[in-house]
């Protein structure tokens, strides 16, 4: 019997979450449909392919795309699918190339898109007459933008503008991604697979400071941090704006330098990050003083940002990592995972920023190690008949008649945010998921083919 | 990264020292299997570097099939001991409960170091790690290169890079050594 789409939807919006949303095969390939082919989503930072020819390998859910910078160093999307006969075109993952030749037939195409070769084309297709080589192209994404460097594109053509998706949260990426007029340079991506639903990591990154004490106990016992309390995640301020959500901890002091020099940022980053932030960024860290920790934007890009020990001397070193929660099935998730660091940061603490990283998250990661180990587990809890009577409780923060339990702060930025324990950006999240999986317009496909392929001028 | 070390005297196999090195590296295997991390952080030198890389599908050649910037896991004295520090707490859960292990270690061969008292040792290892009950086992492939050092008189490992043979780790985590 096909789902009540509409019912888990309802659920869903109340925070009570019908336990199948997490492994439910027709509720994933309505995800494919109304979520993946109309949001938003990365690809790649720009930084990976930081000279002409350079191209990584990126997919949509099941579209493969070339993440390529030709060589007038513009960023091109191209649809890894040869025009011919369909095969794959670019079969590593990263590399240098100025064209592209399918291993089939080897038409070959110009790390523009375009198609420059096509074997025999004299006898095979009698010339341009047959098949005309100009304007001819691999399909590109309808949509291509960037901000900071990440490379974004929607397959869906009337999407909005990439800044009007982002909405507040936009301001939010500048904690992660300009912390100087340079920006971030990316690193990795580690790739491994987790037997978990995608939406899972994308609902913890958004709000789940309440498991911190607990999940994350192991690193405060082995004194991990200088602050060692993990309760003190419930201090820090939960901020919800546009189409994203995150964490902050509190920090000691109402001065930005301090605030940053606390958590182990030299004098001369923080000198570029008080240079090109703006006077909100700056009231956010400093007199409000919160600091960015997880966040996620809707659907399956999320950062986190934590500041450990790094050795033995005690040298407290901060890292920032964005992940994709790739989604394979509705049960399978393949984790990408970078570094990230800005660019003009000096070596030093590039080396202890990148230690950082690796002992708090990526596939080795302390943290991540046992957050994954929870979401596997409540995809495969999800899976059984008793889970289809289990509605999860997600009213983390509100009263039984709606009323929040605390009421949202005073809020130098963007959004709306409250201190303390909730779940409200989890709910905010999944209300954004339920409006794009409510809505049964198609996405438009248009089939360029025949236009393509039928006038030769 | 290559094994074979062409310009190097290779340790003949029916060598004293072939078989310290033989010891040196199952002895390790059990104590990884078994979950004895202090005893295996002992086997270490004070200056030790571990170093998983990650793995990359490149065209035509595996020469540059090795990320240069990033790892699965780099790591020195500190970090390692605070690992083995963490599955001593009753909160380390991507080992609780444990796993269970068993590392095949395979094609040993060992070769004169830079100094007199090192060895050079290639080795290929093979995972079987299974959890819980519900999940299907993990296999992971690899191959090691080493350098052992002899410290008062005992071996111990000053280096280890791990060659995956996965670009996409299948394994959930790297909770465990190889």
């Amino acid at each position: 019997m096909p789902r009540d789409i509409q019912g888990i939807l309802d659920d869903v919006r109340h925070g009570m979450i019908p336990a199948v949303v997490y492994s439910d095969g027709e509720i994933f390939e309505l995800e494919k449909q109304r979520v993946f082919a109309r949001a938003w989503m990365f690809l790649a930072h720009e930084s990976e392919i930081p000279e002409p020819g350079d191209y990584v390998v990126r997919r949509i859910v099941d579209d493969s795309f070339i993440v390529t910078r030709d060589e007038h160093a513009e960023i091109r999307v191209l649809f890894n699918m040869c025009l011919h006969r369909g095969m794959q075109v670019c079969r590593s993952e990263l590399g240098n190339a100025s064209h592209f030749r399918c291993p089939y037939h080897a038409w070959t195409y110009r790390n523009t898109g375009e198609l420059t070769g096509v074997p025999f084309h004299g006898d095979a297709y009698g010339g341009d007459a047959g098949l005309a080589r100009s304007g001819v192209s691999l399909l590109s994404p309808p949509k291509v933008d960037t901000y900071a460097g990440l490379i974004f594109a929607s397959l869906d053509p009337s999407a909005p503008e990439l800044a009007t998706y982002l909405g507040g949260f936009q301001f939010y990426l500048d904690f992660y991604l300009r912390q100087s007029e340079a920006g971030a340079e990316i690193r990795g991506p580690q790739r491994f697979r987790v037997k978990a639903n995608w939406k899972i990591g994308a609902e913890n990154f958004a709000g789940d400071t309440y498991h911190t004490p607990h999940t994350h106990a192991s690193v405060v016992d082995i004194n991990l941090f200088a602050a060692p309390k993990a309760r003190k995640r419930k201090e820090g301020a939960l901020y919800f704006a546009g189409t994203g959500g995150g964490t902050t901890y509190k920090l000691p002091t109402a001065d930005f330098r301090e605030n940053l020099l606390s958590i182990g940022y030299p004098d001369e980053m923080i000198a570029r990050m008080q240079a090109v932030w703006d006077p909100d960024h700056r009231a956010m860290v400093g007199s409000s003083g919160f600091m960015p920790s997880a966040a996620t934007l809707l659907p399956n890009l999320s950062f986190v940002h934590n500041w450990p020990i790094v050795n033995a001397d005690g040298l407290v070193a901060p890292f920032i990592s964005m992940r994709l929660w790739q989604p394979v099935s509705a049960t399978e998730t393949e984790v990408y995972s970078w570094f990230c660091v800005d660019r003009d940061a000096p070596a030093d603490y590039k080396a202890a920023s990148y230690k950082a990283y690796l002992m708090c998250f990526g596939s080795s990661g302390m943290f991540e190690q046992d957050d994954v180990e929870n979401w596997t587990s409540i995809t495969q809890m999800s899976r059984g008949r008793m889970a289809e009577r289990l509605n999860l409780h997600s009213r983390m923060g509100l009263l039984r008649d709606d009323e929040p339990v605390t009421p949202p702060i005073e809020w130098p930025a963007p959004g709306r945010a409250r201190v303390g324990f909730g779940e409200f950006n989890q709910r905010e999240l999944l209300g954004l998921w339920c409006d794009l999986m409510a809505n049964d317009d198609s996405p438009s496909v248009t089939n360029g083919a025949r236009r393509r392929y039928a006038t030769v001028s | 990264m290559t094994i074979t070390h062409a310009e190097r005297t290779q340790i003949s196999y029916n060598s004293r020292g072939y078989a310290e090195v033989l010891d040196f590296v199952y002895r390790e295997a059990e104590l990884l299997d078994l979950r004895r991390h202090q005893e295996w952080l002992a086997l270490l030198t004070d200056d030790v570097r571990y170093v998983i890389p990650v793995r990359v599908t490149t065209a035509h050649t595996l020469d540059d099939s090795v990320m240069g910037d990033m790892a699965h896991l780099d790591e020195d004295r500190y970090s390692l001991g605070k690992r083995v520090e963490r599955f001593a707490t009753e909160h380390a859960w991507a080992e609780d409960p444990p796993s269970r292990s068993r590392r095949y270690v395979t094609n040993v061969r060992a070769w004169e170091g830079d100094e007199p008292f090192e060895f050079i040792v290639g080795s290929n290892v093979l995972l079987f790690r299974s959890r819980g009950d519900i999940h299907e086992p993990d296999l992971v492939s690899a191959a090691r290169s080493d350098v052992l050092r002899r410290v008062d008189g005992t071996l111990r490992l000053a280096r280890r890079e791990v060659l995956l043979d996965e670009s996409v780790v299948r394994m959930q985590n790297f909770a465990v050594f190889l």
